[in-house]
């Protein structure tokens, strides 16, 4: 039926026309920066890595781990949603050619997430397994193959309704996984490869093709998948835009409520009360706060160059201080905090302080990261720079930008 | 006596060309509730929201306790406690840091607040919910939140807009109760409902808002007179004053 096919592509597009939407948004963001940073400081350090490796290193497990993971993870993309419940079961018997056109557009997806680690890891594998890129491009081409089957197969398996039954699939998939990636990396002769190929598909055609004469698909279970799986994205263009979709998830983080014990029962706090809340628990600012104290002090003990240090330590801090300018946004669309009777002014006093306080924070964690990997006298300098950056960007920019 | 409430030659709207209010005038003194009556789009939002400050009057003002927002924005937001139509709450906060945020933003005391909250969870049976975030409240329970915190704020002014929706039969009698004890207390009250058999019995006074223009208002028996209808109840007289519009 062309209108089943019709509705995919429509499905497609719009679930793209958003994607692009925020992977513009994070292309144009700061932290593309972080990552051309990161690829020129990778690129030098990794063939230093390669040559320090040591001889017994379990190369080829590293490779079969990584691998079995990656073909044996990942659904089937389906766009569906909570609404279809209603509306799709009635055309399931039609809707197979919609089924397959997911199958496939997940195996391309899914195979450019197999070639991004195979490209990465070329060199470790050219290093200490074979030299022939022929050889790694069959591999390629083979887990791609395994990729297929694994969706095809996973999408059947869907259609249990006892989760216990698709956790027992699962499990049968990544033995079968296990055996046909270790015997791809350790170079086993063809007819091996062969012949695990053709036990795979048997089981296909006589097994996991048969599961849906009995059963029909779960409807619920596929909008379950799909919402994760647009969560996972929205989650992670988060860390670099605004997602509004995403705003309703808290996380309570219990353990951090010990923080809050510092203020003090009195009404000018009232916004700090606010904002250092919605800081630990809302919209991921803490989980950006965080990554990038994490980061920058992972970047300040591997680089050795003086001035990278201060150019290091001083980038991070500005890239914390914009997170955390939005911030100040977060109540805006509140109606009930107008009506508090405590004046504007004391909201963007509560947000500077909070501001400088976390910053201070960072700074002392980048200072002590360095005296211990470098000596005091480094350190010293990078207070310095960190701390600049630290006052200046709260207290004089954003300053500036609201009077 | 001293108004706690003055609204006077107010019009107002959204955009000055269109204005949805036209020349309002009423009062609330202390002891009182007074019953805000319309159908759907008659001005009723927009009247409390010009109460509260969130939209500026093209003519005419809002007083609280004499005193406009412009005149000084903290005595006049102080004074005044919302409970809106949809529960307003911040999902990053717990209930109990619910309460305790409104009671340091109004500026009262430690104990007095600890003690307040402590009797309204009691009253609406909340005490199990303190430490819970509102994605896990049903709409009722988000609604008793907003109501706690307009109590326990204790103002002289409360401005209720469809309080009723969403409470379960206990919570609408604590919420009436309360409402009363505020009264005699000495609090004005101004609430917004559909529900007129309510308001008929808890309300002493009434204004009945057509197309953004006051078309009655009194008591009941003044409303009876002005209508000449002398046995009608509210609904009657809510139905002959929209029918009139009607056709008029």
């Amino acid at each position: 039926m062309d209108n089943v096919g019709n509705l995919w592509r429509s499905r497609r597009a719009e679930y793209w026309g958003m994607a692009i939407k925020y992977l513009r948004l994070i292309a144009n963001s700061g932290f593309l920066f972080t990552i051309y940073l990161l690829f020129i400081f990778g690129s030098y350090y990794y063939g230093e890595f390669l040559l320090w490796l040591p001889e017994d290193f379990p190369t080829v497990w590293v490779f079969v781990a990584l691998f079995s993971w990656l073909v044996t993870r990942g659904r089937v993309r389906t766009f569906v949603k909570d609404a279809d419940l209603v509306y799709l079961p009635p055309l399931e018997s039609r809707m197979k050619p919609y089924f397959r056109s997911s199958i496939l557009y997940s195996w391309m997806m899914e195979t450019f997430w197999l070639a991004l680690p195979i490209l990465v890891l070329a060199p470790l594998f050219f290093h200490r397994l074979s030299d022939s890129g022929t050889l790694l491009l069959a591999i390629l081409a083979l887990l791609s193959g395994l990729k297929l089957w694994n969706l095809a197969s996973g999408f059947e398996e869907q259609r249990f309704q006892e989760n216990s039954k698709v956790i027992s699939h699962t499990a049968l998939r990544t033995v079968l996984n296990v055996s046909m990636v270790v015997a791809l990396f350790t170079f086993q002769p063809l007819w091996v490869v062969v012949i695990l190929a053709l036990i795979l598909l048997v089981l296909y055609l006589f097994y996991f093709n048969k599961i849906n004469d009995s059963h029909a698909v779960k409807w619920d279970r596929l909008a379950r998948i799909e919402d994760n799986t647009v969560m996972t994205f929205y989650r992670v263009a988060n860390s670099f835009t605004d997602v509004p979709q995403l705003k309703a998830a808290v996380r309570p983080r219990r353990y951090l409520n010990r923080m809050f014990k510092g203020m003090n029962y009195d009404q000018k706090n009232t916004y700090l009360y606010m904002y250092s809340r919605s800081f630990v628990r809302s919209n991921d600012y803490f989980g950006i706060f965080i990554r990038l104290t994490f980061l920058g002090s992972l970047f300040l003990s591997i680089v050795t160059l003086t001035w990278g240090l201060w150019v290091i330590s001083g980038l991070f801090i500005y890239m914390t201080a914009i997170q955390l300018k939005t911030l100040k946004a977060h109540f805006r669309t509140s109606q009930i905090i107008d009506l508090y009777p405590v004046s504007y002014e004391e909201r963007t006093r509560a947000h500077l302080k909070l501001m400088n306080v976390l910053l201070v924070f960072q700074v002392v964690v980048f200072f002590i990261v360095s005296i211990i990997a470098h000596g005091l006298t480094e350190a010293v300098s990078v207070f310095i720079a960190a701390a600049l950056v630290a006052f200046i960007y709260p207290n004089v920019i954003m300053k500036r930008q609201s009077a | 006596m001293d108004n706690v409430l003055e609204v006077s030659g107010l019009t107002g709207g959204y955009q000055r060309s269109k204005p949805v209010l036209h020349d309002i005038n009423f009062s609330i003194q202390p002891h009182e509730i007074v019953g805000l009556i319309g159908l759907n789009g008659a001005g009723k939002s927009t009247t409390i929201k010009h109460i509260l400050g969130l939209m500026e009057p093209h003519e005419g003002g809002v007083k609280i306790h004499g005193k406009t927002l412009a005149e000084n924005m903290e005595a006049y937001r102080s004074k005044m406690a919302y409970i809106p139509e949809t529960p307003l709450l911040y999902e990053e906060l717990t209930l109990w840091e619910h309460l305790e945020l409104t009671a340091m933003a109004y500026g009262i005391e430690e104990e007095t607040f600890k003690k307040r909250a402590d009797e309204l969870l009691k009253e609406f049976r909340m005490e199990k919910m303190i430490r819970w975030f509102p994605s896990h409240f049903s709409k009722g329970m988000r609604q008793k939140v907003m109501i706690m915190c307009a109590f326990l704020v204790n103002p002289s002014l409360y401005v209720a807009d469809e309080p009723f929706v969403g409470l379960d039969p206990l919570g609408i009698k604590s919420f009436l109760d309360h409402m009363k004890k505020m009264k005699e207390k000495g609090c004005g009250i101004l609430m917004s409902t559909h529900i007129l058999a309510t308001a008929e019995k808890y309300c002493d006074r009434f204004i009945l808002l057509h197309e953004g223009r006051i078309v009655v208002k009194g008591t009941m028996e003044e409303l009876r007179q002005q209508l000449q209808l002398p046995n009608a109840d509210l609904d009657d007289i809510y139905v002959a004053v929209t029918e009139e519009g009607r056709h008029g």
